[in-house]
């Protein structure tokens, strides 16, 4: 029975990640200098203890405002220091791996609750498929940083409160997707060959379908990720997402602005990481999308 | 055509008694207001006075059909702060966040739409690959980092422009630019894909067989066809022009919508933030309607079949 539906399925599915493995070989430098960068930031965030040079709410008020170590500063503060002394690379990496922390978590929330009610809509029609799909409306018409600053001005700013909200952040584009390409999968051959076997929904959409959705949903996440990043680094910016003494990439440019005249590299190297990662982020992105589905493009 | 009228207006009717719905949820269950604004020690009976005054102690269902009322009679509240209506408060910000949005709004569209144009009919050449350069920083990097190099570089460094406020014309020069530039990276890029779509659909091959001038092709052909989902982005820069303004005027400290709603949020301003969502609910609907009845109006396919997918 799963021979027979597997056979079907092979059949079916594009061979996306053949395309995608023989593209790993030729893909251009910009690329290839882009995922380094993707690389060295979630290196950075694996072993943040190991690397830095002191702890990020470490102060030492003598050693002040200092620049970096290439216009005048000590080799001991790298990227300087900032207002209370605290040293700039040490908070640069432990900012790199709350900022990738809460847009990862963000993102694999809204892609799997998303993608969850995209079945659950394209399964049960009716009534639920309505619902789901005013849900989708009313946020795809609203501005999202709209609904998270009502949101967390209401119920105060917790770490864990905002990572839920980053993980609605997006999901109505994964739920709409899946459930336009599962009511048109359900059409197909293999689908109706394998509900006749009597494979059960669960297995029709987490064994069939979704391989065969993939790719789409891929695409999706790598331009999901990025704009998540943007939504951390602007509220935590504002003062409204992760809040000292915890920090994050935003966060450190939001209040490195205040220094901009003296102080210029408290807010720069923050800023350069945040620009750094969208702009690699979506590059890869979109070089995995023109191999994974060339008619996107 | 009715029937799609009707449709219509019932969805944008659905989508603001979703967001009055969603406002009422989080503004008045999320905490108790009256610790909020009073203060954990306040004395008991000037809390139930407040609550009182507020119409906290109804049942919820009552506050909701209430709720419902007094904004159907324009009746938003004061904020909790000053005391001075909410809306009167954010209609005083309004113009200031107009005077940064509609030049904004013109810059994108006067450099997105014909960069994008060009670099659909010019394909691969270097000012497409530049045009698509450009669009990619246009979505990746955030407006309040390039607003801040921006300041670094023309108002700390050249002190050519002021860094903040709102005195001169030239105060708008920097928030525009970032405002400006973002979106028409964004509209460029979009215009692009739309025009390289029509430009390959087999009516433009036909009119390129018969011998239409190529001109003749592009502005007769292509560029009508080519209008009608660039309409839809449009119009959803216009609705979300208040919520674009959120970061870059705190950026610039531009006293506008924006600016008002992050300080109302930290400092818990309930009225005032229902106010501003409210505000960007209803521009959001409006300009989504004259999307959609736009669209009625260019491309009759849409009015005639029955909208369902599926």
């Amino acid at each position: 029975m799963v021979g027979i539906g597997d056979a079907v399925e092979t059949a079916a599915r594009p061979s996306g990640w053949r395309r995608l493995r023989r593209g790993l070989a030729a893909c251009p430098p910009l690329v290839s200098a882009c995922a380094l960068w993707l690389a060295v930031a979630v290196g950075v965030a694996l072993v943040t203890e190991l690397i830095s040079p002191y702890h990020y709410a470490q102060i030492d008020l003598r050693a002040r405002l200092q620049p970096p170590v290439l216009l005048g500063g000590e080799w001991r503060h790298a990227l300087g220091t900032d207002e209370l002394g605290r040293d700039v690379m040490s908070r640069l990496f432990y900012s790199i791996r709350m900022s990738l922390l809460v847009a990862l978590l963000g993102t694999a929330i809204g892609a799997v609750l998303g993608t969850m009610l995209g079945f659950l809509a394209a399964h049960f029609r009716g009534w639920i498929d309505d619902l789901i799909m005013v849900l989708v409306d009313f946020q795809a018409s609203m501005p999202f940083i709209i609904i998270a600053l009502s949101v967390l001005a209401f119920f105060g700013s917790s770490l864990t409160l905002f990572i839920a909200l980053m993980g609605l952040f997006g999901w109505e584009r994964y739920a709409r997707l899946v459930r336009g390409m599962t009511l048109s999968a359900k059409e197909h051959g293999y689908a109706v060959a394998i509900r006749q076997l009597g494979a059960s929904p669960w297995r029709v959409y987490s064994r069939h379908i979704l391989p065969n959705i993939a790719s789409a949903l891929i695409v999706n996440v790598t331009l999901n990720f990025p704009e998540h990043i943007i939504l951390e680094t602007g509220l935590s910016f504002l003062g409204l997402g992760v809040q000292p003494p915890l920090t994050s990439l935003g966060n450190m440019v939001g209040y490195g602005r205040e220094y901009l005249q003296s102080a210029w590299w408290i807010a720069v190297f923050p800023g350069i990481a945040i620009v750094l990662t969208t702009l690699s982020m979506s590059i890869v992105g979109d070089w995995i999308r023109d191999r994974l589905d060339p008619t996107l493009r | 055509m009715l029937r799609f009228l009707a449709t219509k207006l019932l969805r944008a009717l659905a989508t603001v008694v979703l967001v009055v719905t969603f406002a009422f949820v989080v503004l008045r269950v999320s905490g108790d207001p009256a610790m909020l604004i009073m203060g954990a020690e306040a004395p008991p009976d000037a809390v139930a006075a407040f609550r009182t005054a507020w119409g906290l102690d109804e049942p919820l269902w009552r506050q909701y059909i209430d709720y419902f009322a007094a904004i159907a009679e324009g009746n938003l509240g004061q904020s909790m702060r000053d005391r001075r209506p909410a809306l009167q408060i954010v209609l005083d910000r309004l113009p200031d966040t107009l005077w940064l949005m509609v030049p904004a709004l013109l810059v994108k569209l006067l450099i997105g739409i014909p960069a994008g144009i060009y670099a659909a009919l010019h394909r691969d050449t270097w000012v497409d690959r530049a045009t698509m350069a450009f669009s990619v920083a246009g979505y990746s990097v955030p407006n309040f980092v390039l607003g801040l190099l921006l300041i670094l570089l023309f108002a700390v460094n050249l002190r050519w422009l002021p860094s903040s406020g709102s005195e001169t014309g030239w105060h708008a020069v920097l928030p525009v630019i970032v405002l400006g530039t973002a979106g028409a990276g964004i509209l460029a890029r979009f215009t692009r894909s739309t025009m390289l779509e029509v430009l390959g659909q087999p009516y433009v091959r036909t009119a390129v067989a018969k011998g239409v001038a190529w001109h003749r092709v592009v502005n007769w052909h292509a560029l009508p066809n080519a209008a009608i989902p660039t309409v839809t982005v449009i119009g959803f820069m216009i609705g979300s022009l208040i919520a674009g303004a959120v970061v870059t005027e705190s950026v610039f400290a531009w006293p506008g919508v924006g600016r008002q709603l992050v300080i109302a949020v930290s400092q818990r301003d309930l009225a005032v933030v229902q106010v501003i969502l409210l505000l960007v609910a209803a521009s959001m609907t409006v300009s989504n309607l004259t999307v959609d009845l736009l669209y009625g109006w260019l491309d009759p396919r849409v009015r005639t079949v029955a909208p369902k997918e599926g």
